[in-house]
């Protein structure tokens, strides 16, 4: 695999009347990696998805897939979707109800005319990459939602394309089917090799199954990079918000007490907390992300950690969602919000001990 | 600006289609209202002199207008009437038979105001009318009622179009959520009080372009008012310019102006009918079907059944008997002996050659009209829905424009147009098949849009990014998804072209002779016995097409599931 760009993405913007719905962005692809477009419904993912694959027309930019320039505004080419040689699985699935599974799997391949022989191999190759080989003569009709999914996939696949794109191709599946779907669209996109452009505003999903994220929001892109420095390092408190829950604290920075590596902030309610400035501009004011999960809570009388960061608090209220209790403290005039797994015992009004690693607490880059 | 998106194969057909409909449509109206502006000799071709004079000549015809305005109104009030209660009845109560009474509400549409006019002229003429002559028989003096009059006219227009106002009115209704009215009797409110708070003010915006569309239609309608009216020198707009122009000497520029303000009005309320259902579409619709919560009435049931029979009898079933009734008779009366029985109509209708030919020509031209139909309203309808074509919008409002005009009135402005179209194609076949290809185009295009709309978009994107071309796409994707739209607008084409009046009559010559004029043209120069023969020897054939299409419709979906 090389690590050259396959898909790129430049300066893209994307108009509906005057209305500027995407843009200006830029990203690329490295070849056969998983890059997700991830943001709330309306942030134009799924519409810079559609300009890639060439069904929606941009007002400016320039894309270009494995060197070819599918989209250029200054010099006028704009290649309709039929001729990019893309590959895509649509979110309603698409499949033709007026054919039989088989013949959904076989139609890019007729396009290309293939020899029915060949077309008779690939299609039972697609359909056994996806373990629907004995539904070859079924109608679409016949078919479930999980079913009909898989079809959709084997027939992206079929023809071999370099770059599949997938439109929250699992979001019509109800969750459990959805959670075993995410994997073996995972291993597939592994054994096949192919570049892909995901789309989706389910978070789990993206942290499973890309290689890198990029984080859209009212058609712009707020962060780009792995799952991991997504999760962990947020850089704007769009992010901290919609990846995961998190806990935004503003406060004053106390400039004597801070160095290259850490911040120091007087919060709002007057407490004193210490955090992780992730090589970031540290301005007067900031703010923080502290992830629900990464607030421990201890008896007011056991013994605090060797961090700075602990706090006396009190409960408020504890909520059982099942894997996860959610616990509401009062911490400095405000409220906090933990989640911790495990049984949970903590009364209203208990005084306890709050406490936070400085390394998971993030400073953002905007307040 | 790159266009290269659109491929060149659908800027090319898109191009074509456009340009093919605005020669149909565009290019009679322009003859139309170059008539109508026409002051100069009237033996001249182009007009000598433009002005206003035609126009304020139509003061003059004053009784015209009134006859107009009053038969329509009452027409429409009736209609409305029977669709609304009609309409209350088959989708909030428990009337008995429900299902079986909503798809009969139908047939009054299938039997056409011409069948209907017929019929009624036989029932209620003064002297001759059956009731009449029943009336007198039991001891009643003078007539009992006189069909020929203003309301005469009305009452045999509301009665078919009645069906028309059902499927509106019923589309609102069930299109309402109950989820609104029962959210008020939660609240407390009672019955009526939700009848009239609640429902009355959601249904309001539907029954009111239900109305505006009614209205049009009759200020346009012409069928009932020359087969009723014009004996007896009753006119209304669209019967005085159908006499204007076949006089001698006819008024062409005065049948024009009536022509263009009647053009007009119709535009405008078409316009109305448009902006008044585009508000509703978002308040009430909301795609979703509801489960039907009908109320229940009680023994008050049967009585609410009845109705809506005693609606089916007058629309359907009594004009059709009466038609039968009369057409195995010498003379028409009312108790006829034994003696008086025959067949001979039958057999003269058969033998006519004017019926013969004008069978078979109305048939060929249900055929093809239906047949080409449908793949040029298809491309339109898809260009209109689907593709990102630039004046794509300029098309739709071209396409809706025989809409707006009274199909007497359409071609009128054909009739001109072609008279000096350098290829001599007025009088044969070929000019009536244009005629209807354009006046059936809204027909076809509203049918097939319904459906169009109805696809997924992605359908058809999925086939685009696996590589596939336009016409690869719409051959293996669209057009068979497509097909029961396109079945049944091929169906309500043919249906609606071999029963078509207003355009044929002005437009068929001695050899290009169709159905419904020669039925029309019976009527008024040989026996009403006859045009009965004739009408249901029509209705007949039309059922018989209608059955014999359905049944291998069918059969060809039962095969492929």
């Amino acid at each position: 695999m090389t690590a050259a760009p396959h898909i790129e993405v430049e300066d893209l913007v994307i108009r509906y009347g005057a209305v500027q719905a995407v843009g200006p962005v830029s990203f690329q692809v490295k070849a056969g990696e998983q890059m997700t477009l991830l943001g709330p419904s309306g942030c134009g993912k799924t519409t810079t998805l559609r300009a890639v694959a060439g069904l929606e027309k941009p007002h400016s930019g320039r894309i270009r897939v494995g060197g070819r320039v599918m989209f250029d505004g200054e010099a006028g080419i704009n290649l309709p979707a039929e001729e990019r040689g893309l590959s895509m699985v649509f979110q309603s699935y698409a499949i033709w109800p007026h054919m039989t599974v088989f013949e959904n799997v076989a139609y890019g391949l007729r396009v290309r005319r293939k020899s029915q022989a060949e077309i008779q191999d690939r299609v039972r190759e697609a359909l056994a990459l996806v373990k629907m080989e004995a539904f070859a003569d079924r109608h679409a009709s016949q078919l479930s939602g999980g079913q009909q999914q898989r079809v959709a996939v084997a027939r992206a696949c079929a023809f071999s394309p370099s770059v599949l794109l997938f439109d929250e191709p699992l979001s019509n599946l109800d969750a459990k089917l959805r959670g075993n779907m995410r994997i073996e669209l995972r291993e597939l996109q592994h054994r096949l090799g192919v570049t892909s452009l995901y789309v989706t505003h389910d978070l789990e999903e993206a942290l499973a199954m890309s290689d890198q994220i990029l984080v859209m929001n009212a058609g712009h892109i707020e962060q780009h990079g792995s799952p991991d420095a997504i999760y962990n390092s947020p850089r704007t408190t769009f992010v901290a918000d919609f990846v995961g829950s998190s806990n935004l604290i503003r406060g004053k920075v106390l400039r004597e007490r801070s160095s290259a590596d850490i911040v120091v902030i007087e919060a709002d309610g007057g407490e004193v907390i210490h955090a992780a400035t992730c090589g970031r501009q540290v301005g007067d004011q900031a703010c923080l992300s502290v992830r629900t999960v990464h607030l421990d809570i201890a008896d007011a009388a056991s013994t605090p950690p060797r961090h700075p960061n602990h706090w006396p608090a009190t409960i408020q209220r504890s909520v059982f969602l099942g894997d996860l209790t959610q616990i509401h403290v009062v911490w400095g005039g405000r409220e906090l919000i933990i989640r911790r797994a495990g049984p949970q015992h903590w009364q209203e009004g208990q005084q306890v001990m709050l406490s936070a690693d400085p390394a998971h607490c993030t400073l953002l880059e905007d307040n | 600006m790159p266009r290269s998106e659109s491929s060149s194969a659908q800027l090319i057909v898109g191009g074509a289609v456009a340009l093919v409909v605005a020669a149909l449509v565009l290019y009679p109206v322009f003859y139309l209202f170059q008539a109508a502006f026409d002051v100069g000799d009237p033996n001249v071709r182009p007009p000598t002199a433009y002005g206003l004079d035609n126009f304020l000549t139509l003061p003059k015809y004053w009784e015209i207008m009134v006859n107009t305005l009053v038969v329509a109104s009452a027409a429409t009030v009736m209609a409305l009437v029977f669709g609304f209660i009609a309409a209350w009845i088959l989708t909030r109560t428990n009337v008995p038979m429900r299902g079986t009474l909503e798809q009969l509400m139908a047939v009054p549409y299938y039997v056409t105001p011409l069948l209907g006019a017929l019929a009624w002229s036989l029932l209620g003429a003064p002297e001759s009318g059956f009731i009449n002559q029943l009336w007198r028989a039991m001891g009643g003096k003078e007539a009992l009622f006189d069909i020929s009059g203003p309301l005469g006219i009305a009452w045999v227009m509301a009665l078919f179009e009645g069906a028309v106002a059902f499927v509106m009115i019923s589309a609102v209704m069930k299109s309402m959520d109950p989820a609104l009215e029962e959210a008020s009797q939660v609240m407390g409110a009672g019955r009526l009080r939700t009848m009239l708070r609640v429902t009355l003010p959601l249904v309001a915006p539907g029954v009111l372009g239900a109305a505006v569309y009614v209205f049009a239609e009759m200020l346009g309608s012409f069928s009932a008012a020359l087969v009723l009216g014009s004996p007896n020198r009753f006119y209304v707009l669209t019967t005085a310019i159908y006499q204007l122009v076949s006089q001698y000497p006819p008024r062409m520029p005065l049948a024009a102006a009536m022509g263009v303000s009647l053009f007009a009005i119709m535009f405008g309320l078409v316009f109305l009918y448009r902006r008044l259902t585009l508000n509703r579409s978002f308040t009430t619709i909301s795609g979703k079907a509801f489960r039907p919560r009908p109320m229940d009435v009680g023994p008050l049931r049967w009585v609410l059944f009845a109705v809506c029979a005693v609606y089916l009898f007058l629309s359907v079933f009594l004009p059709m008997a009466t038609l039968m009734f009369a057409s195995v008779q010498r003379l028409a009366t009312v108790m006829p002996t034994l003696s008086n029985l025959t067949l001979e109509h039958y057999t003269t209708a058969f033998s006519l050659n004017a019926v013969r030919s004008a069978m078979g020509n109305s048939l060929w031209l249900g055929f093809w009209t239906a047949t080409i139909g449908i793949v040029l309203t298809g491309l339109i309808a898809w260009f209109i829905q689907r593709s990102k074509l630039p004046g794509r919008h300029f098309l739709e409002y071209i396409v809706m424009f025989p809409q707006a005009v009274p199909r007497l009135v359409f071609a009128f402005g054909m009739m001109w147009a072609w008279l000096v179209f350098p290829i001599p194609i007025y009088g044969t076949l070929w000019l009536l098949l244009i005629a209807y290809l354009t006046v059936f185009l809204p027909l076809g295009v509203r049918t097939i849009s319904g459906v169009i709309v109805q696809l997924d978009r992605s359908l058809e994107e999925c086939g685009e990014v696996c590589g596939a071309n336009w016409f690869y796409r719409i051959r293996t994707i669209t057009a068979p998804l497509l097909r029961p739209g396109l079945v049944a607008a091929w169906f309500l084409i043919f249906v609606a072209s071999v029963r078509e009046l207003g355009a044929s009559i002005l437009l068929m010559g001695p050899n290009s002779k169709v159905l419904t004029p020669a039925i029309v043209e019976s009527f008024f120069s040989s026996s009403s016995e006859l045009t009965a023969a004739m009408a249901l020897i029509q209705t007949v054939v039309v059922g018989a097409a209608m059955l014999l299409f359905l049944i291998s419709t069918r059969r060809l979906s039962r095969i492929e599931s």
